[in-house]
């Protein structure tokens, strides 16, 4: 390989030497004027000599001057026209005309249910198209919109290969129901659910699709655009359309990346010297005996570094080829992939396999067939995200080792403790042995007909469907693993299927009347899914080879399955009027109706109206000649969000020793009906200077009543833990998003055949409840998994009146108690019947953490319990760069949020100075816990400038459980997302051979830097995904041993064919 | 072409017909396909009964998992730990204590299930099912509910008292009802089932008439010192006697023969239980098993899996002072104490563990000796009660935090303690031939002296040596924290919870164990006033509920 790209570049410099002395040769000057269509003088345009650098710009008049040669070509060139070639010959004088470039002006963009001129767009949308997406490493679709476009905020959950994402539109838009927009991929609705509980959460349902095979992506925000999507628009619509062929010759495209991803930098832990030496001073302190082997700490080494064992550097491999083309009659597009990435922990990879091919036919004059047909298979490994093998990496105690000396995993033993139960897992042995596998195979596809019935009325009618079979494995076979054992291996494998289908038929009618553009659409549309699962599973396999049910024992052996049905039905229609492409006005209406509710509340109606005003078409305008566009847009509309549980009282099913008894598992409600969200919006779009800057700015106030929610009842409603009766979904409250976001486009430079644009966009969203069932009310998830399990301090964030959604619970941290007449001059922990907690060693002391008490009670109690930190952003930024020149270009994508905080729960965890005693490491600050000398009124720390606690259990003032603000971190940042340095290898430098159209190289590095505060791993937490988060207790912005997303260092080569 | 172009608008016409035509009026009418719904169930005498099984496992699984044990036997002093449930061994339950609110979500599931069973079946239960097993079912769940309140009333005293739940989903107003009130709501509730449920059960493990009538002496006794200082109620104590004398005469149960028995999976529902709660160990629903083992048991190579995290926990030195000459003599007749705490060098032929040949380095599997607990640091005897070890030693229904070992909740041995106690009443002791009768039975049973008077101490130690680790001895201290606070705060605040050593005298097979306060623990006592004797409410519950806060009122019964 290396050979042939070094023979490349020894060609190129030949060619380049060469052409610059033939350019020596026979020159004269050309001079000349470049006109507008009107007449008028174009400044600033591109005048170049073809196949070089060698050029100029027009002056203020529009003129230029040159020396060509007489085989000389001149490309002339501005942004927005068409591009002109004309050879020189003899000719001293070349003038030219530029017309305006149709295709960009009069641009046709997708909308939802059909198409429409850019210029004409009423609402707020935005475009991603192909080459940004290719831009990027990107694994799946999702990713690439990642610092696109304002008003979408995209965090990935995980760094896990293929892992979920989620995606903001415009800010939080439901309490308890999804957050995730709804997908249409040609014309395949896809709504990501709110996360699945199980072994599976961390996995993506969009994964399958190939972000190459994508042609554009149109972000639908304002409600005018969203609104045709009723019910399932309130979060914003993003429609996908994949590429299909154009007439002409067949392209064949062979695409190849090559991505070696790095580790992360490890994060500062205690050596075993120190946690021997800790241990031993726990030892000491709670009266037991210190382990011998930790008799001399400082002879002992650094110990196992798990981080280093857990991670490595991982590649990424991609192949792609594409095949496109077509007569007049018949284009297609078709393109397979093989997509592999390994994951830098062990026990993460992605695999995905795909073909694609969009056909479409002119079958007569009036009548065109398209088919789209997608067949794809994922495979991926989540073992280490579901067993968290990071956070047990952190926790692992330095003295373990990964292996024993006789190649066996090694394990935590008594010298770590005996409480068995909390010490780690080898994480390492864990990822390498348990199986937790994932295949998914999908076909996603439809036809559509259009039916010319007369000039500009259409019809239109297609039948999409998307059945997808997933295939999930976990195996645990048996181990021991120091003092932990299993002896007998469980495996679980599920099998679920899943269908939809969705048929629409629609009329379309356009029509231009003099100045009158009218277009009007009805259609009627009915979509249904079937979701169904079976599993089993089974325990004692002879062999931890052959992880199959066929081996297990049927002695304890179960099965489950399941299934759900959905369906909706709708009608729906709008009209667009535009008056001479000034005035532009659109009314949508759309009727749903649901499964998910009662026969009372079955339909819902939304509807939307919007209107723009072209100022720059008006008479008055036209003197105004540095403005290009200037469109303002107004529009309002209902949005809806169906949910996704239904009225009925369904019993669970539970097993008893007289069979299966059947208990209620929720409350019905047959009340149950729409959360509607209504919107305004205004905004406005500006050219300048020929459009070489363009603004859009939109500001909206978004209003969700009937908010859908689990009702938030008291446990002594039984509805918590075991056999409980989940709460009712229910209609209560109401929230409200208030908006803005702005998009620069920018054309720096553009001069000698050097140009440099940019795009940068910024946007911010703040959300407030507004109304809940009563003005204290609050809805808290509540992660039983984080936090200490035995204490009942689990991290808690809160959604309540006037308040932003998801707020963290905690006390305010005020330093660590100095000196008893300290303790005696504050507030501190109380026993049950309100008397102070004993100020002793065994109870609050010297050395304890100092809570403020934000209620002047003189009592530490969860009344002082408040806000200490906020997950969203204030704002959010991307900003692309990209620099052409010649066959380089550069492109630097920078992505920012502003203003979220993070709470850390790995250093909260990790820097309790008595989990030591639970056999786990700790961060490296800790082992400078507050060591308390002295006793009685004479206590005091050795070391007073520490903020560590002091080791005492059982910890009555509560330091290793209360959660406190000293954990919440700013979680702001700015990463160099990523850059990426191509190279088109000139058609003159491929030579004189009729096989290679095309080359291109570009080597890039993705996520290279990342300037934050933030002490963890990786600040773009997100939502946290794993084995036991649930959508009624899922956090966000809490760093729970998030997989972190590293650099990538990517080489890449497109050859056209 | 004229007539083409017709065409093309009659096709157009009959397409808008065709586009507004819609569906058929059942598309949008699709019930869940994979659970039964509440509206369609309860039509025949199985369904019916498959209602209120689960009555019996799951809604108190939350209980029974960790709280049953951690403030059963944790605060009552039966039971010591250097960090698992440290806050009720040291009286220090807090308001977040997560024992605490596991068992306060535990006793609501059984409130609300058992109201919306009661509900359903008026609602939606099928003619043909027969009255019987309608009122059979209503009678399982009230006895279920009135066990709930018991439980609520006696941990955190004043609670609302909750009878349709679905008739307080919108509603934020209840407050809490009083203490006398609740245990007249309990005895109602209890009582419904010596009326209504047969005298033999329908279904192996399921209620029945004797069940209500010994729990109902049960609650009579508590009951008697409820609101009073000093001497109890007269009324309730007959009550009590008579309703366990019935039992006792009149149910057919019997004790069985050997003590240890009692605590093997095969001897589930025995003739001694009269009621337990009914586990299974291989559902595919998370809380129909039994999952104390994995918290008892003192490591994973008597259970078989990753589970066994019981290895900081063992009996109180207090506990081990109630075996007759234990301390004394190194060891005691009493047979209870083997099948309750396991000692180091304690051999169990019934129990396999799994140990490292030194010889191979190997695993093997032999029949359980316990090991010597390694340093002093964690030497602790053991806890063997609902330690049922390894899937071979149970027919293969053992898994990870999965046994199928029934929990006891009332057992014959308590009827006969019950009886004795309600013919003593408040005096100082006595010779009466029916309370001595059955309360030796109960010693001689396990291998002890009889007497020939007893004293309202001898019970109460009695109660400890019989039923420690079954979750039981608080509630004797609350009991008679009722009528005599200061003798409960007394006794609890003297108990020995620290730390010792237990050596035996030789290995295997040992004879004796010398059993030695740790010199490095000091603090050995935890004081016990009115300032921690009762679990305060949940924080959670008081922040979503303000109005718990308010002053309790009596519960009315109209």
């Amino acid at each position: 390989m290396k050979e042939v790209y070094r023979s490349f570049f020894k060609r190129a410099s030949v060619f380049l030497l060469l052409l610059t002395s033939v350019a020596a040769y026979g020159q004269h000057i050309v001079t000349g004027t470049i006109k507008d269509p009107a007449g008028n003088a174009m400044p600033g345009v591109n005048v170049l000599i073809k196949g070089t650098g060698n050029g100029t710009t027009t002056t203020i008049d529009g003129n230029y001057t040159l020396q060509a040669n007489d085989e000389d070509v001149l490309v002339i060139s501005f942004i927005g026209y068409k591009s002109q070639e004309i050879r020189v010959g003899n000719q001293t004088r070349i003038d030219a005309e530029l017309r305006e470039d149709v295709s960009t002006l009069q641009e046709v963009v997708v909308v939802g249910y059909g198409e429409m001129k850019r210029t004409d767009l009423s609402g707020a949308q935005t475009s991603v198209g192909s080459e940004q997406i290719a831009k990027t490493i990107n694994t799946t679709i999702e990713q690439a919109i990642q610092g696109r476009a304002a008003g979408v905020y995209v965090t990935q959950n995980t760094g896990q290969p293929g892992g979920g994402i989620s995606v903001n539109i415009r800010g939080v838009n439901t309490i308890t129901g999804s957050n995730e927009p709804l997908y249409v991929v040609d014309g395949v609705q896809i709504q990501p659910s709110t996360l699945s509980y199980g072994a599976t959460s961390s996995s993506n349902v969009l994964a399958g699709i190939n972000p190459s095979d994508i042609a554009n992506i149109e972000i639908l925000q304002g409600p005018s655009a969203t609104a045709i999507y009723g019910s399932r628009g309130t979060n914003g619509v993003i429609l996908i359309s994949t590429k299909r062929g154009k007439v002409g010759e067949m392209k064949v495209n062979y695409g190849f990346t090559y991505s070696l991803q790095d580790k992360p930098k490890n994060l500062p832990v205690m050596d075993l010297s120190q946690f021997a030496d800790m241990t031993n001073q726990i030892r000491k302190i709670t009266g037991g005996t210190p382990p011998p082997e930790f008799a001399n700490p400082s002879l002992l080494g650094p110990g196992t570094n798990w981080q280093d064992a857990l991670f490595k550097t991982a590649p990424l491999f991609k192949h792609q080829l594409s095949l496109s083309g077509g007569s007049e009659k018949t284009t297609f597009y078709l393109s397979g992939e093989h997509f592999d990435q390994e994951g830098v922990a062990i026990g993460s990879s992605f695999a995905r396999s795909s073909i694609r091919l969009n056909v479409d036919n002119q079958t007569r004059k009036w009548l065109k067939i398209g088919t789209t047909l997608s067949v794809n298979q994922t495979k991926e490994r989540i073992t280490a995200t579901q067993e968290n093998t990071i956070l047990n990496a952190l926790q692992i105690a330095p003295n373990v080792p990964v292996k024993n000396p006789d190649g066996s995993w090694g394990g935590a033993d008594l010298t770590n403790g005996n409480l068995v139960q909390f010490t780690p897992l080898n994480p390492v042995a864990i990822a390498n042995i348990v199986q937790n596998k994932q295949k998914k195979f999908q076909v996603l596809g439809g036809v559509n007909f259009d039916v010319t019935l007369l000039k500009g009325l259409v019809f239109r009618t297609s039948l999409n469907g998307n059945l997808g079979f997933t295939r999930t494995d976990y195996f645990t076979p048996t181990y021991r693993l120091g003092n932990k054992t299993n002896d007998v291996a469980s495996l679980t494998s599920g099998s679920s299927d899943n269908t939809y289908w969705n048929w629409n038929q629609l009329l379309q009618y356009n029509v231009r009347i003099g100045k009158h553009d009218i277009g009007a659409m009805a259609s009627h549309e009915s979509q249904e899914s079937h979701w169904e699962n079976v599993s089993g599973s089974k325990r004692g396999f002879v062999t931890n080879s052959v992880p199959d049910l066929n081996v297990g024992n049927t002695q304890g052996a179960t099965t489950s399955g399941g299934q759900s049905p959905w369906a909706m039905e709708s009608y729906f229609g709008r009209l667009n009027y535009s008056y001479n492409d000034k005035y532009i006005i659109q009314g949508s209406l759309r009727a749903d109706g649901s499964v998910n509710f009662g026969p009372d509340n079955k339909w819902g109606y939304f509807p939307a109206v919007s209107a723009a005003w072209r100022i720059t078409q008006e008479p008055f305008m036209e003197s105004v000649a540095f403005i290009n566009e200037l469109k303002l847009r107004v529009e309002t509309g209902v949005t809806g969000n169906q949910g996704s549980t239904s009225y009925y009282g369904p019993l669970a099913s539970v097993s008893t020793p007289w069979g299966t008894g059947f208990p209620l598992s929720r409350y019905p409600n047959a009340a149950l009906q729409w959360e509607e969200t209504h919107t305004n919006n205004i905004g406005f779009n500006l050219g300048l200077f020929q459009n070489r800057i363009q603004l859009e700015g939109d500001f909206y106030i978004k209003k969700t009543n009937n908010l859908l929610m689990t009702s938030p009842l008291p446990d002594y409603m039984g509805v918590s833990a075991e056999g409980a009766i989940a709460p009712p979904q229910v209609n209560v409250g109401s929230l409200e998003n208030r908006g803005w976001g702005f998009t620069l486009n920018t054309v720096n430079i553009d001069k000698n055949g050097f140009s440099w644009r940019s795009n940068f966009n910024v946007s911010g969203f703040k959300t407030e409840m507004t109304e809940l069932y009563s003005d204290n009310a609050f809805i808290d998830h509540t992660s039983w998994f984080i936090g200490d399990t035995g204490s009942g301090n689990n991290w808690t964030q809160r959604s309540a009146v006037g308040q932003a959604p998801w707020l963290f619970r905690g006390y305010l941290y005020d330093g660590i108690f100095q000196s008893v007449d300290e303790i005696n001059n504050s507030a501190i922990p109380v026993k049950v019947n309100g008397d102070r907690q004993d100020v002793a060693p065994g109870g609050v002391w010297v050395g304890d953490i100092k809570y403020k008490d934000l209620n002047g009670d003189n009592k530490i109690d969860e009344k002082d319990i408040t806000n200490i930190g906020n997950p969203w952003p204030k704002a959010t930024f991307g900003f692309t760069n990209t620099f052409t020149y010649m066959g380089f270009d550069l492109n630097i994508l920078l992505t920012a949020s502003y203003g979220n905080d993070i709470y850390n729960f790995l250093r909260f965890s990790n820097t309790n100075p008595n989990n030591i005693n639970l056999g786990r490491n700790l961060m490296a600050e800790t082992f400078n816990y507050a060591r308390v000398e002295g006793s009685g009124s004479e206590a005091h720390l050795s070391n007073p400038g520490t903020d560590i606690p002091r080791i005492v259990t059982p910890d009555v003032n509560g330091n290793g459980l209360r959660f406190t603000d000293k954990f919440v971190e700013d979680g702001s940042y700015l990463r160099i997302k990523n850059i990426t340095l191509g190279y088109s290898i000139p058609k003159t430098l491929i030579g004189k051979q009729n096989v290679v159209q095309g080359v291109r190289l570009a080597v890039g590095v993705q996520n290279l830097y990342t300037f934050t505060k933030y002490k963890g791993y990786d600040p773009e937490v997100g939502a946290y995904v794993g084995r036991d988060s649930q959508s009624t207790n899922q956090s966000i912005g809490v760093d729970y041993g998030r997989y972190p997303m590293t650099p990538a260092y990517t080489f890449s080569l497109a050859v056209d064919f | 072409m004229k007539t083409l172009k017709h065409i093309k608008i009659y096709v157009a016409v009959l397409l808008l017909v065709g586009l507004f035509a819609g569906c058929g009026s059942d598309f949008l009418d699709q019930p869940p396909q994979d659970t039964i719904l509440d509206v369609n169930f309860y039509k025949t005498p199985e369904q019916v009964l498959a209602g209120s099984a689960p009555l019996y496992n799951v809604v108190w699984f939350a209980y029974n998992d960790k709280a049953s044990h951690g403030i059963g036997d944790g605060r009552g002093g039966v039971l010591t730990s250097g960090s698992y449930q440290l806050e009720n061994v040291e009286f220090k339950t807090t308001s977040v204590t997560s024992e605490n609110l596991s068992a306060w979500r535990a006793f609501y599931n059984i409130v609300g299930q058992s109201n919306t069973l009661i509900t359903n079946l008026r609602k939606y239960a099928g003619e043909e099912v027969p009255d019987n097993i309608v009122e059979h079912a209503i009678a399982e769940a009230r006895f279920m509910r009135g066990m709930a309140y018991m439980f609520l009333v006696q941990n955190w005293g004043e609670v609302p008292i909750i009878t349709d739940n679905t008739a307080l989903l919108q509603d934020t107003t209840i407050t809490r009802n009083t203490v006398p009130s609740i245990w007249e709501f309990i005895t109602r509730d209890i009582r419904y089932g010596t009326t209504h449920l047969p005298e033999t059960p329908i279904l192996a493990g399921r209620l029945t008439k004797y069940s209500a009538e010994g729990m109902l002496a049960k609650v009579y006794l508590t009951r008697a010192g409820v609101g009073k200082s000093g001497a109890r109620d007269n009324v309730f104590l007959d009550s009590a006697r008579i309703l366990a004398k019935d039992v006792i005469e009149n149910s057919g149960a019997s004790l069985m023969t050997d003590y240890e028995e009692l605590f093997k999976t095969k001897n589930n529902n025995n003739s001694e239980t009269l009621f337990a709660l009914q586990w299974v160990y291989n559902g595919a629903d998370w809380g129909s098993q039994n999952s104390v083992q994995a918290f008892l048991a003192f490591g994973s190579s008597i259970t078989g899996f990753a589970d066994g995290w019981g290895g900081d926990i063992g009996a109180s030195l207090y506990m081990l002072n109630k075996y007759d000459g234990l301390i004394d003599n190194g060891n005691t007749p009493d047979a209870r104490r083997k099948a309750t705490f396991m000692f180091p060098g304690d051999h169990y032929t019934y129990i396999h563990q799994q140990v490292i040949d030194p010889n191979t380095g190997n695993p093997v599997t032999q029949e359980l000796r316990v090991p010597l607990g390694g340093s002093g640091y964690n030497n602790r005897a053991w806890v063997k009660k609902y330690v049922v070890g390894r899937p071979e030693d149970n027919e293969g229904k053992v898994s990870q935090q999965h046994t199928e070992n029934g929990t006891y909740m009332l057992r014959l041995a308590e009827v006969y303690l019950i009886y004795a106690e309600a013919i003593l009443g408040d005096a100082g002791s006595t010779s009466d031939g029916e309370a001595l009768k059955y309360y030796n039975r109960v010693r001689i049973r396990a291998n002890t002296s009889t007497k020939n008077i007893i004293t309202w101490q001898d019970i109460f130690d009695e109660r400890h040596l019989e039923f420690a680790m079954e979750g039981q001895l608080w509630y004797d201290f609350v009991r008679l924290h009722y009528y005599n606070p200061q003798k409960a705060y007394e006794i609890l605040s003297t108990q020995d919870r620290g730390f010792y050593r237990i050596t035996p005298d030789k290995i295997p097979d040992p004879t004796k164990w010398t059993i030695a306060v740790d010199p490095d623990d000091q603090t050995r006592t935890f004081p016990v006033d009115d300032g921690n004797f009762r679990i305060p409410l949940p924080s959670t519950e008081v922040l979503r509920a303000p109005n718990l806060s308010k002053t309790p009122v009596p519960y009315n019964f109209n």
